[in-house]
C-alpha cells in the first residue's frame, strides 16, 4: 500500500453512454482492456497514483459515471466534489460529439460554486476508418471552451496515460499557483501526507488537521 | 482520567436502559437497542429522535411484545455472546491500564447483575487450561456450539451458553454492557492509537460516517508514512481505515451519503408544499417507512449452529434477501469476497493439508500478527463491499422507482451483520490457536482489535442502512405522485 502522496485529486469522467468511459479508466487503473463490459450503474470508483515529477505523486480518485440518460438524475448529484474531469466522446459517433456542449453545461452548473478543469477526449482513435469527427473540429471546440484535446484508445493503449497525466499536471499547476485551494467540506483536492525526510515545505500547504475534540 | 469519570456518569443511564423492571416491553426495546445506541455515538443528531419514537411504542403494545419476546431473546443471545467475548477480552486489556476503568466496569456490571470480570476471567483461565488438553479437537468443538468446551472456540462458545442459560435480564444487561464495554475498549485502544482517538473525538461531533472513516484513514496514512521513513523493519500492521478506502468503501459511502442527503431535502421540500389531510396522510405513510427502519430484527436459530465453512450459506441468504432487487453484479462481488475470506480461514484452521502442499511450498504457520492483519483486511473488505451494495441499491431504488420494501433491506442488514460477526469469531478462534504460545498481553489486544473492528463494521453497515431511509421515502413520494397523475 502506498501512502505517500502530495495531493489527492478527485476526477469525474462523463460523456454519452458507450463512448468508452469505463474502458478508458480500466486501462488506466488496471492496465487491461475488457472486450465486453456491462453498462455502468450510477457511479463506480477507481484510484491510481500518478507521478507528475520525480518523487511527486498525486493520488487520483476517479468517479466513473453512467452515461445512460436514465441515470442522469442520480449522476448529477456526484459532480460537486470533483476538481477535474475527462469529457469523452467517441470519434466514430458524431452524436456523442454533438452532446459535448450539453455535458459541459450540465457539469458546470452542478459544480457551483466550485469550478472544474476539463479535458476533452476523443476516444476510440484506433478506429480511424470509421471516424466521423475530425481532429480539427474537435480541437476547435475544445479551444472554444478552454480545454485541451487528446485522442485516446483504450484498446490499443494510445495516449491513456498521457490524458490522465496532462489533466493532473494542469490541476497541480492551478493548486500550486493558488487558483485552486483546499477547502473544508469539499473533496475535490485533499492534501496528502509526506514523511519529514521528503518534505519540501512550500509545496505542501497542509490543511488544518488539529483534533477539535 | 476524565474518560473514566465520563463513563461512570453514564452508569445510571445504563441502568435506566435495562428493562429489568418492565419485562413485557423488554424485547422490542431491546430489539432496537443496538442500532440506535451505536448510532448515538456517531450521529447524535439522528439518534435521540429515533429513540424517542421507539420507547413509547414498546409500551403501547404489551401483548404483542410478550409473544415476540421469546424469538427476540434467542436472537439477542447471539449478540449477547459477542458482547461477552468482547467483555472478557476487554477486561484483560483494562487490567493493564488502570484501576479507574476496572472499577467503572465492575460498577456497571454489578448493577446489571452480570458476572464480574474476575469471575469471567477465572472462567476463561479454566477454559484455557482445558483447551490445552483438548487442543486437537478444535473443529469438532467449534461445530457444536452450545456444548463446546475446550478447543479454540471454547472460550467464546461456552461463554455463550453461560449467557443463554442465565436468562433474559442478563442478556439485556449484557447488551448494555456491550455498549458500555465497547466504549471502554475504544478508550483503552485509543490511548495507544491516535487514529482511534481522532475517531472517538469525531464521534462526539456532528459528523457523517464517511468523515469519521476518512479521518481515521488519514491518521493511519500519516502513521504509515512516518513509520516508512523512520523504521526500516517492516511490521505486519493492518489499518482498517486505509483498507476500507482501498476497497473503495469510502467512496461508495460518500456517494450514498450524497444521495441520502439529496433525497432527504427533496422529501422536506415536498412536505412544505402540502397541507391539511394530504400532509397528514403522507406523514403517516412516511412514518410507516421510518418504523421499518427502526426495527431491525435479528433472525436467530440457525446462527449459532451453522458453520458456513465455505460461505455458501451466506450466499444463499444474500440471494434470498436481494430477490427482486436488481443488483446482482454487486452482490456477486460481495459473495466472492466472503468466499475468499472463508477460504483463508479454513486454510488457517487446517494447516496440514499435506496431499496438496508439495514440500517446497511448505506452509508456515501464520503469526498472530498475520492472522490479525488478515482479519482486519477481511472485515474492511466485507464492510466496503456491503456499503457498495447499499449504494448500488440506493441508485437502483432511485431510478427504477419500483416498490422496495424496507423489510427486505433490514433483512439484508441482518444477514450482513451476522456474517461479519461470524467471521470475527472464526478469526479470533484462529488467533487463539495461532497465539497459544503467546502471552496474554500480546494476544488479547489483537483479539480485542478484531472484535472492535467487527463491532465497528456492523455499526457502519447499520448506519449505511439508515442512509437508505430518505431514499425509500422519496421513492415512495414519487410513486405516489405517478399513481395520482394516472
Amino acid at each position: 500500500m502506498e501512502a505517500i502522496w502530495l495531493y489527492q485529486f478527485r476526477l469525474i469522467v462523463i460523456g454519452d453512454s458507450t463512448v468508452g468511459k469505463s474502458c478508458l479508466i480500466r486501462r488506466f487503473t488496471e492496465g487491461r482492456f475488457a472486450q465486453v463490459s456491462d453498462p455502468t450503474v450510477g457511479v463506480d470508483f477507481f484510484s491510481r497514483l500518478v507521478e507528475i515529477e520525480p518523487g511527486k505523486r498525486i493520488k487520483l480518485q476517479i468517479w466513473d459515471t453512467a452515461g445512460q440518460e436514465r441515470f442522469r438524475s442520480i449522476t448529477r448529484a456526484y459532480y460537486r466534489n470533483s476538481v477535474g474531469g475527462l469529457l469523452l466522446f467517441d470519434i466514430t459517433n458524431r452524436r456523442s460529439f454533438q452532446n459535448v456542449h450539453d455535458w459541459l453545461e450540465e457539469a458546470r452548473s452542478h459544480v457551483q460554486p466550485h469550478s472544474i478543469v476539463f479535458l476533452l477526449v476523443g476516444h476510440k482513435c484506433d478506429l480511424e476508418s470509421q471516424r466521423q469527427v475530425t481532429r480539427q473540429e474537435a480541437e476547435k471546440l475544445a479551444g472554444a471552451y478552454g480545454m485541451r484535446y487528446i485522442e485516446t484508445s483504450a484498446r490499443d493503449a494510445i495516449n491513456v496515460e498521457h490524458a490522465f497525466t496532462e489533466l493532473t499536471r494542469d490541476i497541480f499547476a492551478l493548486v500550486r499557483s493558488g487558483e485552486i485551494t483546499i477547502q473544508e467540506g469539499w473533496e475535490g483536492v485533499k492534501s496528502g501526507f509526506v514523511p519529514n525526510v521528503v518534505h519540501s515545505s512550500e509545496e505542501v500547504t497542509k490543511s488544518d488537521r488539529r483534533c477539535l475534540c | 482520567m476524565s474518560d473514566s469519570e465520563a463513563t461512570a456518569a453514564e452508569g445510571p443511564e445504563v441502568q435506566d436502559a435495562s428493562p429489568a423492571e418492565m419485562p413485557d416491553s423488554s424485547s422490542p426495546d431491546n430489539a432496537t437497542d443496538v442500532a440506535p445506541t451505536r448510532k448515538a455515538r456517531r450521529r447524535p443528531e439522528v439518534a435521540p429522535a429515533a429513540e424517542a419514537e421507539e420507547r413509547p411504542k414498546a409500551e403501547e403494545q404489551p401483548p404483542k411484545a410478550s409473544s415476540e419476546s421469546t424469538v427476540a431473546q434467542g436472537g439477542w443471545g447471539y449478540w449477547g455472546s459477542w458482547g461477552k467475548s468482547i467483555l472478557s477480552t476487554a477486561t484483560a486489556t483494562v487490567a493493564t491500564v488502570g484501576q479507574g476503568l476496572t472499577q467503572a466496569i465492575e460498577k456497571a456490571e454489578t448493577s446489571l447483575g452480570i458476572p464480574s470480570p474476575t469471575e469471567l476471567s477465572a472462567q476463561v483461565e479454566e477454559e484455557e487450561k482445558q483447551q490445552g488438553e483438548a487442543g486437537s479437537e478444535t473443529d469438532k468443538a467449534a461445530a457444536d456450539g452450545s456444548t463446546a468446551v475446550g478447543g479454540a472456540m471454547g472460550m467464546l462458545s461456552s461463554l455463550t451458553s453461560v449467557v443463554q442459560s442465565t436468562g433474559k435480564t442478563v442478556i439485556t444487561g449484557g447488551l448494555d454492557a456491550l455498549e458500555f464495554i465497547g466504549k471502554k475498549t475504544m478508550d483503552v485502544i485509543a490511548e495507544g492509537d491516535p487514529g482511534f482517538k481522532k475517531t472517538k473525538g469525531l464521534m462526539i461531533r456532528n459528523s457523517t460516517l464517511s468523515q469519521v472513516l476518512r479521518e481515521a484513514k488519514e491518521r493511519e496514512e500519516l502513521q504509515t508514512a512516518e513509520t516508512e521513513s523512520s523504521d526500516s523493519e517492516k511490521k505486519v500492521v493492518a489499518h482498517y481505515g486505509m483498507l476500507f478506502d482501498e476497497f473503495q468503501g469510502l467512496s461508495h459511502l460518500e456517494a450514498l451519503e450524497i444521495l441520502s442527503r439529496e433525497s432527504e431535502s427533496k422529501v422536506k421540500s415536498v412536505l412544505t408544499t402540502l397541507s391539511g389531510d394530504e400532509l397528514v396522510q403522507l406523514r403517516e405513510e412516511l412514518e410507516d417507512i421510518k418504523d421499518s427502519f427502526s426495527l431491525v430484527e435479528f433472525d436467530d436459530e440457525e446462527v449459532d449452529e451453522r458453520k458456513d465453512g465455505d460461505g455458501n450459506e451466506f450466499e444463499r441468504e444474500l440471494t434470498k434477501a436481494l430477490e427482486g432487487l436488481n443488483v446482482s453484479t454487486t452482490a456477486d462481488k460481495l459473495s466472492k469476497a466472503c468466499k475468499s475470506v472463508n477460504g483463508q480461514i479454513s486454510d488457517m484452521t487446517q494447516p496440514g493439508k499435506e496431499e496438496e502442499e508439495s514440500e517446497e511450498v511448505e506452509k508456515k504457520t501464520l503469526s498472530v500478527e498475520e492472522v490479525h492483519a488478515a482479519a482486519i483486511r477481511s472485515l474492511a473488505e466485507l464492510t466496503a463491499r456491503s456499503i457498495e451494495l447499499f449504494h448500488k441499491l440506493a441508485e437502483m431504488i432511485l431510478f427504477s422507482n419500483g416498490r422496495t420494501e424496507a423489510g427486505v433491506l433490514s433483512q439484508l442488514t441482518v444477514v450482513l451483520c451476522k456474517e461479519i460477526s461470524l467471521l470475527s469469531k472464526k478469526f479470533t478462534s484462529c488467533l487463539t490457536t495461532a497465539g497459544s504460545n503467546e502471552k496474554g498481553d500480546v494476544l488479547n489486544p489483537l483479539i480485542t482489535g478484531v472484535f472492535l473492528e467487527a463491532s465497528n463494521s456492523a455499526s457502519y453497515i447499520q448506519d449505511a442502512f439508515q442512509l437508505l431511509m430518505p431514499i425509500l421515502e422519496i421513492s415512495h413520494i414519487q410513486r405516489r405522485a405517478e399513481s395520482t397523475e394516472q
